[in-house]
């Protein structure tokens, strides 16, 4: 027979956590149900809010403009694989590391102000 | 066991593929992209592998930098791909053709 | 900042200044547009200039930077400047080939058209010192990836657009291939760094380094354009804006052969005899093809693509010969070839009918000589060059590669070299024939006379040093490139 106390942490850990997501769920429903803020649409309803449904042939054509979205992603997505093993490897490398990192980020943020001011953020 | 042959083999096949994808392809140039990923990733196959076959880490370090450059590609492929169709209307690779010598 | 880091950050100074300079014109160009593209051009020359000054800094006996992954010596240096002349001068003549009113409706230069070139050549600079496959590979990268776009950069036009494509199709497909090579070089040599490699290559050439090499060679072939490598190389040219068109056929041209050169004398150093073979190959069918296939082009841009891909071959000559001299005159035909393809495509900038239009059909070309008879002296002056007649000054590295070829036992190299020569030089002639004494046909264009006193200049530059009196330059150009060949074989 195992000890079950040693179990405790754990569980009062999922009770917290399927507490709060609970709250986290429930509560704004309520509140705008309260508030009269309630107005469910076609839009609101479906699964991901992102202009997709959810369902439906993957081979349809979708607008070239999320193209655009996903290559600014890729490139900061790339940036967080060369963050991790800088991050973990910095007591190592020092100062000459940080400062090197820096410079990158610093290179990346000109691209993103590049961008920005050409208009690539902009849906419209 | 799985050794270091096991990951150069699915290294070449997966470089075979790629090359044999922009060659053989007539459909579509998406394809090819898809194609010129599979060849580099490939690559990352072989490098990471041997990296490790090794112990060494410089294998891994040219892995991501290979990444980072497919990715670019990537973006770069798709920037052109898409002024290629505002022009033509289409991106089948048998249209690609304006030029004869 | 230890001492190590700082005096590899002072090796690599032209490469810092031109990327501080690239970003910081992004910025101005961000925020200003294309309304400041003649201030951004003027500074981006600015800044070519001034690397190209600082590669003075480089220490004559040579410095490794950051760990060996580069290393700046003569032979780099020699290949920076041609490299920073190209580009500046690839900069200076867009300006007025974007603002012509053509039929495409090209619309105004674009302030992005100097940032990348900047972009590029640092790329470049990366290339010719690199010393590890991870500095090749990621300079190489930075060159294409701008290369293509500048390739496609007439969003409106599809011949651009599809030039862009091809090129990069092709392009992504080398790089693929050099870098599958230089994975089995690794994994077979335990080490990316050039002379780890080549130590590795005289302990055991075995079949991992064999494919290793075969691959990265395949690779850097496509990069040069050297038959059987070269089927994007007419397209690209054709399709390209004829700026573009005159930056691929000279700065990316001597990155691509300095890289092959320190590659193959560097990495493969052990293993001469079996590199040879390959890089004899494909000297013989670029000088033979490129060759024949100028035969029958109705397009200028065409008919030079296949002079470059002939003159490929001819600098390849001097390579395959293996020897310290060898490689000093094939640097020496890379800094001719430069001056004398950059001088042609500016002549080629300066066939406008009065419409503004650019004409590129060579039959459309006849009856040139009656309208702009300085201008076809010039046009015959530069293709006589390429073609290696001798009273030019394009004879004389033709002469110094055979000369190596023969040296090195390669006879009959040098004799299907020189036949091939003939051959290019029948067609050039025809041409010529066709622009200089041909009537003009009824739909002939307009020629306007309307000129631009830079390009001029840099036309009357050009020819001087490419006509006999070129040949007064021959004491330094020996000098410079026989520096940078014994620094690869330190």
């Amino acid at each position: 027979m195992t000890d079950l106390s040693q179990y405790l942490p754990i569980l009062i850990f999922l009770g917290i956590a399927v507490g709060l997501s609970a709250l986290f769920v429930f509560l704004p429903m309520g509140v705008s149900r309260l508030t009269g803020t309630h107005n469910p649409d076609a839009a609101k309803l479906s699964e991901y809010e992102c202009g997709f449904p959810a369902f439906e042939d993957s081979r349809s054509q979708f607008d070239v403009r999320f193209y655009l979205v996903a290559i600014l992603f890729i490139i900061f997505d790339l940036e967080a694989a060369f963050l991790f093993p800088w991050a973990v490897s910095l007591q190592d490398i020092g100062w000459a590391g940080w400062t090197t990192m820096m410079v990158f980020l610093a290179e990346l943020a000109l691209g993103l102000v590049y961008a920005w001011k050409k208009g690539a953020l902009d849906w419209e | 066991m799985i050794g270091l042959t096991h990951y150069l083999v699915v290294g070449a096949i997966l470089f075979v593929l790629g090359v044999l994808g922009i060659f053989i392809n007539r459909k579509n140039v998406i394809i090819i992209l898809m194609a010129i990923e599979l060849i580099l990733l490939s690559v990352n196959i072989n490098l990471v592998a041997f990296s490790a076959y090794l112990g060494d880490l410089v294998g891994q370090v040219f892995s991501m930098f290979v990444l980072t450059v497919a990715a670019g590609e990537a973006a770069i492929g798709l920037a052109i791909l898409v002024i290629y169709f505002r022009g033509r209307g289409t991106i089948a690779v048998d249209d690609v053709n304006r030029m004869k010598g | 900042m230890n001492h190590d880091m700082s005096a590899s950050l002072l090796l690599v100074a032209p490469e810092l200044t031109l990327t501080l300079a690239g970003l910081a014109l992004l910025i101005w160009a961000a925020f200003f547009g294309d309304r400041h593209a003649t201030g951004i051009s003027i500074a981006a020359v600015a800044a070519l200039v001034g690397a190209g000054a600082l590669t003075s800094l480089a220490p004559a006996a040579g410095g490794n930077a950051f760990d060996g992954l580069a290393r700046v010596d003569a032979f780099s240096t020699f290949a920076h400047v041609l490299i920073y002349f190209a580009a500046a001068v690839a900069i200076i003549i867009a300006p007025r080939f974007f603002r012509a009113h053509t039929p495409g409706g090209h619309g105004l230069m674009r302030a992005e058209y100097p940032i990348l070139i900047v972009f590029a050549a640092v790329g470049m600079g990366m290339m010719v010192s690199a010393t590890d496959l991870m500095t090749l590979y990621v300079g190489l990268e930075m060159n294409s990836l701008a290369a293509y776009v500048l390739a496609s950069f007439i969003r409106t036009d599809t011949r651009s657009a599809e030039a862009g494509l091809k090129y990069f199709v092709l392009g992504a497909l080398a790089s693929g291939i050099l870098l599958y090579g230089m994975s089995l070089l690794y994994g077979f040599s335990g080490t990316t760094n050039f002379a780890g490699i080549a130590a590795a290559m005289g302990a055991d050439f075995s079949g991992g380094l064999v494919f290793g090499l075969v691959f990265v060679l395949a690779g850097l072939a496509f990069k040069i354009s050297a038959v059987p490598f070269h089927m994007w190389t007419p397209d690209v040219y054709e399709g390209a804006p004829t700026p573009v068109t005159a930056f691929f056929a000279s700065a990316p041209k001597v990155a691509a052969m300095a890289l092959t050169v320190r590659v193959c004398i560097e990495a493969f150093g052990p293993t001469t005899l079996d590199w040879q073979q390959i890089i004899i190959f494909l000297a013989l069918a670029s000088t033979i093809l490129g060759a024949v296939g100028a035969i029958g082009q109705r397009n200028i841009k065409r008919l030079l693509a296949y002079s470059s891909i002939n003159n490929v071959g001819f600098a390849l000559i001097g390579l395959a010969a293996g020897s310290e001299a060898g490689v000093a005159a094939t640097m020496s035909y890379m800094a001719v070839y430069v001056v004398m393809t950059l001088g042609s495509f500016l002549c080629i900038l300066q066939l406008r009918d009065a419409g503004g239009a650019y004409v590129e059909d060579i039959a459309r070309m006849a009856g040139l000589g009656k309208a702009r008879p300085w201008l076809v002296g010039a046009i015959a002056l530069f293709m006589f060059s390429l073609a290696g007649i001798p009273p030019l000054f394009g004879f004389w590295p033709k002469f110094l590669v055979f000369d190596a070829a023969v040296r090195a036992g390669l006879l009959p190299l040098a004799i299907i070299g020189a036949l091939s020569s003939v051959i290019s030089a029948f067609y050039y002639l025809k041409v010529i024939k066709t622009m200089a004494f041909d009537e003009a046909p009824a739909d002939a264009p307009q020629w306007t006379a309307e000129g631009n006193a830079v390009e001029t200049g840099l036309i009357g530059f050009t020819a001087t040093a490419i006509s006999p009196l070129g040949y007064l330059a021959i004491a330094p150009l020996a000098y410079l490139s026989g520096n940078a060949a014994l620094a690869l074989f330190r």
